[in-house]
């Protein structure tokens, strides 16, 4: 009896152990098997770390969201890798002596993805339903209307604007074209709860863009496939996802994993992991994007109520600078960002290297500066050791918030509140998510938190963020709603040279006007920005080929404005890569179904064997 | 129990109680001594408390201040300097390990005692009392027995938590009282069968009496061992309440380390220096804990003797 | 020979309450009745739950109305009429939920959808995980269990038992950490071998055999997390039912009779011991739902456990509310199902 035991418990453990190598390479050949192909098709899977919000052109904000818009839509202007303006549906302009009338001449023959061709009605209806629209309509299109008079089609290929006064933006028209077939049917409130996904009411995803809705998982992927009759030319690629990970990690592993072939913003230091990696490249991308933090520099209303619980001293330039002269920037590019980054300063980024303005006497990091400053403005400091309004009232004890989607926020506050001690600030800080801070900061109940921006090549709806009018506004339903103007700097000089800039049509003096503006933002501190990020990118090099940069050599190659990537990019057509998935497939379903038997069996055995081997193991 | 020749003395009731508590005490001690994990877990507790005292000797609070460690290498494996290496601002795990226990063993214990105190009085009463009260006592306990522990947690947690360990404690305190109060029910309608309370009753002895002086005695063992056992459920709890973030974000405790070194991407750059301790940690305290828990329940409840 | 009913007490830790139910099943007679019984008082105990969702939520400071501001698709009409709903007397608002107490057309302040929708659509991943990581820590934890039970003091059960309290002082998170830095980044000794987050991939359909498999695949190391924690509950459990059945007199009597050791177990000992196993098993469906929440979200894994860390990051409380309406309903659901099942399986109680 007991040789019999022993010898089942060896057969029990050798089956054991033939599972194990049985399952190891199945799993192994069925990840990488993930194909390159899907049904014989070929898929550009991109990895990102957030959604797309919201599929509907007028009500999403998401750099994901704006990437699905590229796919789907066309725009009538668009940039080129310089940044320069380049024809899109347009294929050309003219523009009056005066300035006041534009004229478009449309590509010909476009059709939607449903098959009705794309007219200079649709343009017309598009214009026009954001010039009469209310705030549904103008969120993200209502800075390119702004000196539109009226909009009409001249004829099927012909579009004429006329404006009210001469505006650069009319080579910069990143509006997509939607169908008036299927807008026209959606009323002001149906439009803010049209999600535009294939089973909406009208259905939606009807674009004349380079790749048509396929699928769409809330918060977890979007799919899209290849329009063939593109006007631009067809993909070569069969089709783009878009799949969403929680955090970094899990995106970077994918990638490692071959599960994904894209990965899109990557934190700094995994994205070290990735560099000199077998089949991977990598791009830090001298990017437009910045992290900023923002002081309440006075919450109100549009119309001059006060709001909020903002600290006084903050609406005190001095206070302000004192605080950036105490935030060590460079501490924050090393640890955030890994080094993949240049010191900040002033709105517009160095990468837009004619707008950009840069200080001659930076605010650098020196504490003892920042230290005497407050002390010579009279903000003594108590005998806890914390400062006091100049009268004594009220100590700098300061609320702060970060934002719970990234890390870095979370790490520049909390570093933050280590600076703010030494030049005799308190402070206490909450990590909130990127909705509820979008409402705190409406609402004017902070006193610092850090967000960032990542800014248009065309440099208007940045500089608007500054101005007087987009400060918070209440509804008539008594909401208090936030617009841009998260740092509630208000200065009238500033809104009327903003104001001219909106009709400067010549470049360079355009250009004077805005550096002027960067200026007197910096010079208030109205935020701090401690540094410009590379956008950090990777991608499998064994999977797809034709990665277009924007700008040259090292920009970014997807998340641009404009699609060139998406338009150029083919698979890489390896002799020894995955066989027919067909065969892969059959291989993973038959191991998995043995490994499952072979497993039971196992099972089986160690119960029955439990049972009997009680006779042996008497106590 | 010994037959004692002892010369005859003519000692006060007092005295005696105190004579027999201080044999009882000895030959508790003897007889825990006995279960050699529980003594290990005497040990374990031991160390953590020795070294979370001396936190800030060890490792001076500067150590662990961000802005003065930005600078060290960041996320980097164990070295002469750092013998468990950095967290992703350059914070020495190890200084980063030893403080932690300060705010686990106190919001642990701290918790732990509020509920012990909640579930004996509950339990008690529903056990003592017949009438509504009791009855009504015995209804909540069974309630809120099914309301599942984590959730409610969290739910409380998300809307008070980041504000402090105060918050937490008292969180966790009202949240893990049922388990203790069902036990002391149990327990007390075991004691109040016996003939002596009958006799008391009888006698005219008040509610408040009968439950101080006979029941709560009786009860007080089993409860502080279930109340130990409390601990160790109650830091697993806090441990995952940090990981999930909902702890006050300026205390360092073990879970939230995990969630720094799992949002710093440490399980990618396979920086086991920092995953591991503070596990480990958890595991050990927990464990300590159970350990003793496990121990004293079979001490002071003959019934489980067998083991 | 010891009531059974007794020697269930016993083993289920002092638990007069069920002591005391199961003796009324056998005078109020009938298994059918018994379950009406269990059924209503549990409905007690979900009125109850209902009542305390309420209180809780009353109690919650700030602006109700407010935490909709994120909700981008709701309109200013609709936020002032739930303003004005919120904001009414308390007995009035007591009374509405009374009504509607399930808030069946509740919506969520970050999608603007409908809570219990959203709950259902997040309801079949966490089945999946926690039935798996349940299903396998049963049959494993169960086994060790009476192993080491029956041979108490043997090198295996003090082996096992020390494994297993490990285990269950064990964070299933960390595990599950641990588990990806293992065997999904490739960073270290092993090659990587499973995915570390998501459910599936896109575009391949789950109810395919391709996307079972796939499901699986994915699912791998987060139920190993789970799993083995549980295992070490299961084990304990398991463990301290036979060694206190091993106790009883019946037994003594049986091997008096001559009968062998094995067939004790297997008759006797293991199915006596079994009931209040899994009563305990079920019971402790409270501290799984634990170990998911966290395990999810290390993982991606798009169940009810991340959709609840989720609510809690944007503040979503009409979402919190109903899941945790839901966790207390299955709570009661699964005691339920524990009570029935000892009446159904002990045939010493239907009688």
């Amino acid at each position: 009896m007991a040789r019999t035991r022993r010898s089942l418990r060896r057969w029990g453990a050798a089956g054991l152990a033939t599972v194990i190598a049985a399952v190891i390479p199945v799993t192994v050949a069925a990840s990488n098997a993930q194909a390159i192909e899907q049904d014989g098709k070929y898929i550009l899977k991109v990895g990102v770390l957030q959604p797309v919000d919201n599929l509907n052109p007028f009500k999403g904000i998401t750099a994901a969201a704006y990437e699905a818009w590229a796919l789907m839509y066309d725009t009538l202007t668009g940039y080129g890798k310089d940044f320069s303006a380049e024809p899109r549906l347009a294929e050309s302009w003219e523009e009056s002596e005066d300035g006041l009338t534009w004229t478009y001449n449309l590509v010909e023959g476009v059709n939607f993805s449903d098959g009705e061709p794309l007219t200079a009605d649709d343009v017309v209806y598009t214009f026009n339903r954001i010039i009469e629209g209310e705030s549904n309509e103008q969120t993200n299109y209502g800075s390119y209307v702004k000196n539109m008079e009226s909009v009409k089609a001249i004829d099927d290929a012909t579009v004429e604007f006329t404006l009210t006064e001469p505006t650069p933006i009319m080579t910069k028209l990143a509006v997509p074209i939607l169908p008036e077939h299927i807008w026209s049917e959606l009323d002001a409130d149906e439009l803010r709860d049209y999600t535009n996904s294939p089973d909406s009411d009208p259905p939606g995803g009807v674009g004349s863009g380079p790749f048509v809705l396929d699928e769409a998982v809330k918060g977890q992927y979007w799919t899209f496939t290849a329009n063939p009759d593109y006007w631009g030319g067809a993909p070569k690629i069969d089709g783009v996802e878009y799949r969403v990970y929680r955090d970094a990690n899990g995106m970077v592993t994918a990638l490692n994993n071959g599960e994904i072939d894209f990965a899109d913003d990557i934190d700094a230091n995994l994205f070290s992991t990735l560099e000199g990696k077998d089949n991977i490249a990598t791009n830090a991308a001298e990017y437009y994007g910045w992290s900023y933090i923002t002081f309440n520099g006075g919450a109100q209303l549009t119309d001059g109520t006060p709001i909020g619980t903002g600290h006084p001293s903050l609406e005190d330039p001095i206070v302000r600078e004192a605080i950036n002269w105490a935030v060590d920037k460079q501490a924050l590019i090393n640890t955030n960002l890994e080094g993949y980054g240049s010191q900040g300063s002033s709105f517009m980024p160095p990468i837009y290297a004619d707008q950009h303005y840069e200080p001659e006497d930076p605010i650098g990091y020196d504490v003892e500066l920042a230290n005497q400053m407050l002390d010579d403005a009279g903000y003594a400091k108590g005998p806890d050791g914390i400062r006091t309004m100049p009268d004594g009232s009220n100590p700098l004890d300061f609320e702060l918030f970060s934002r719970q989607e990234s890390k870095t926020s979370q790490t520049t506050i909390e570093l933050l509140q280590g600076w703010l001690k030494e030049i005799g600030i308190e402070s206490s800080a909450e990590t909130v998510s990127e909705g509820r801070l979008y409402a705190i900061a409406g609402e004017g109940t902070f006193d610092m938190y850090e967000w960032g921006w990542v800014t248009e090549p065309d440099p208007d709806y940045q500089a608007s963020t500054f101005t007087c009018d987009q400060f918070s506004y209440e509804t008539k339903g008594g909401q208090i709603y936030g617009g841009l103007n998260d740092s509630f700097y208000c200065d009238p000089e500033y809104d009327e040279l903003y104001a001219q800039q909106a009709v400067e049509t010549d470049p360079a003096a355009r250009t004077e006007i805005v550096k002027e503006l960067q200026q007197m933002v910096y010079e208030a501190n109205a935020y701090i920005i401690p540094y410009y990020y590379d956008y950090l990118q990777a991608w499998r090099t064994d999977r797809f080929t034709g990665f277009e940069h924007q700008p040259e050599p090292d920009g970014a190659v997807l998340f641009q404005y404009g699609t060139f990537s998406y338009l150029n990019v083919e698979p890489v057509t390896d002799a020894s890569g995955g066989d027919s998935d067909s065969s892969s497939n059959t291989a993973l379903i038959v191991g998995g179904v043995a490994a499952a038997a072979v497993l039971a069996g196992v099972v089986v055995f160690l119960i029955s064997r439990g049972r009997r081997s009680g006779e042996a193991d008497m106590e | 129990m010994s037959v004692e020749t002892a010369p005859m003395q003519v000692l006060s009731s007092r005295a005696i109680a105190r004579q027999r508590r201080v044999r009882s005490t000895k030959r508790f001690v003897e007889a825990f001594a006995q279960h050699k994990s529980g003594v290990l877990g005497v040990v374990m507790l031991l160390v953590f408390v020795v070294l979370g005292l001396l936190a800030p000797v060890l490792f001076p609070a500067e150590m662990i201040e961000p802005i003065n460690t930005v600078n060290n290498p960041r996320m980097a494996s164990p070295s002469a300097e750092f013998w468990l290496g950095t967290d992703e601002l350059g914070r020495s795990v190890l200084a980063l390990l030893v403080w932690a226990i300060r705010p686990s063993l106190i919001v642990g214990i701290s918790a732990s005692i509020i509920a012990m105190i909640l579930g004996t009085l509950l339990g008690i009463s529903s056990g003592h009392f017949r009438n509504w009260f009791g009855a009504l006592c015995e209804r909540l306990t069974d309630w809120f027995l099914v309301i599942p522990f984590l959730p409610l947690v969290i739910v409380l947690a998300a809307v008070f938590g980041q504000q402090g360990d105060w918050i937490l404690i008292v969180v966790l305190g009202i949240t893990a009282w049922p388990g203790t109060a069902r036990l002391v029910r149990a327990q007390t309608l075991s004691v109040e069968g016996r003939p002596y309370i009958e006799r008391a009753k009888v006698l005219g002895n008040s509610d408040w009496k009968q439950m101080s002086r006979h029941v709560l005695p009786n009860v007080m063992p089993l409860v502080i061992a279930n109340t130990t056992l409390t601990v160790a459920i109650v830091i697993l709890s806090q441990t995952t309440l940090a990981f999930i973030g909902l702890t006050d974000p300026n205390s360092v405790n073990w879970g939230s380390m995990l969630d720094n070194a799992s949002a710093s991407g440490a399980p990618l750059r396979g920086a086991w220096w920092y995953l591991l301790p503070p596990g480990i940690c958890v595991i050990l305290v927990v464990l300590a804990f159970t350990l003793i828990g496990r121990a004293l329940e079979v001490v002071l409840n003959p019934r489980l003797g067998s083991e | 020979m010891s009531e059974p009913a007794e020697a269930i007490a016993a083993d289920v830790g002092s638990d007069p309450a069920l002591e005391r139910r199961v003796r009324d099943t056998r005078r109020a007679g009938g298994l059918g009745r018994f379950i009406l019984r269990r059924s209503l008082t549990g409905l007690g105990t979900l009125l109850f739950v209902l009542a305390f969702n309420f209180v809780l939520f009353q109690l919650l400071p700030g602006d109700p109305a407010a935490r909709y501001r994120g909700v981008r698709d709701i309109s200013a009409e609709a936020i002032a009429k739930l303003r004005e709903e919120l904001n009414a007397p308390l007995w009035d608002q007591f009374i509405n939920y009374i009504k509607d107490p399930l808030s069946l057309d509740a919506l969520s302040t970050f999608s603007g959808e409908s809570v219990w929708s959203t709950i259902f659509g997040s309801l079949w991943p966490t089945v999946v995980l926690l039935g798996t990581a349940t299903l396998v820590a049963t049959i494993v934890g169960v086994w060790i269990g009476i192993k080491a039970g029956w041979n108490r003091g043997s090198k295996f059960d003090k082996a096992s038992t020390g494994v297993t309290l490990l285990l269950y002082a064990t964070p299933e998170f960390w595990l599950g950490l641990l588990l990806i830095m293992l065997f999904s980044t490739g960073v270290g000794p092993f090659p990587a071998l499973f995915p570390s987050g998501t459910i599936k991939d896109a575009g391949i359909d789950a109810l395919s055999i391709e996307g079972v498999i796939n499901i699986a695949y994915h699912t791998v190391l987060p139920a190993t997390a789970l799993a083995l924690v549980y295992l070490a509950d299961y084990s304990l459990i398991m463990r301290a039912s036979i060694v206190d059945e091993l106790g009883q007199d019946y037994l003594t009597t049986a091997r008096a009779k001559g009968l062998m050791d094995y067939q004790i177990r297997r008759r006797h000992a293991v199915p006596n011991a079994s009931l209040p196993t899994i009563t305990l098993i079920f019971l402790s469906f409270g501290f799984i739902i634990g170990g998911a929440i966290t395990v999810e979200t290390v993982f991606s894994y798009p169940g009810l456990g991340l959709l609840s860390v989720e609510a809690i990051g944007t503040q979503d409380l009409p979402l919190l509310q109903a899941l945790f309406l839901f966790t207390s309903a299955a709570v009661i659901l699964f005691n339920i199902i524990a009570d029935v099942t000892i009446a159904l399986v002990d045939p010493r109680i239907r009688v």
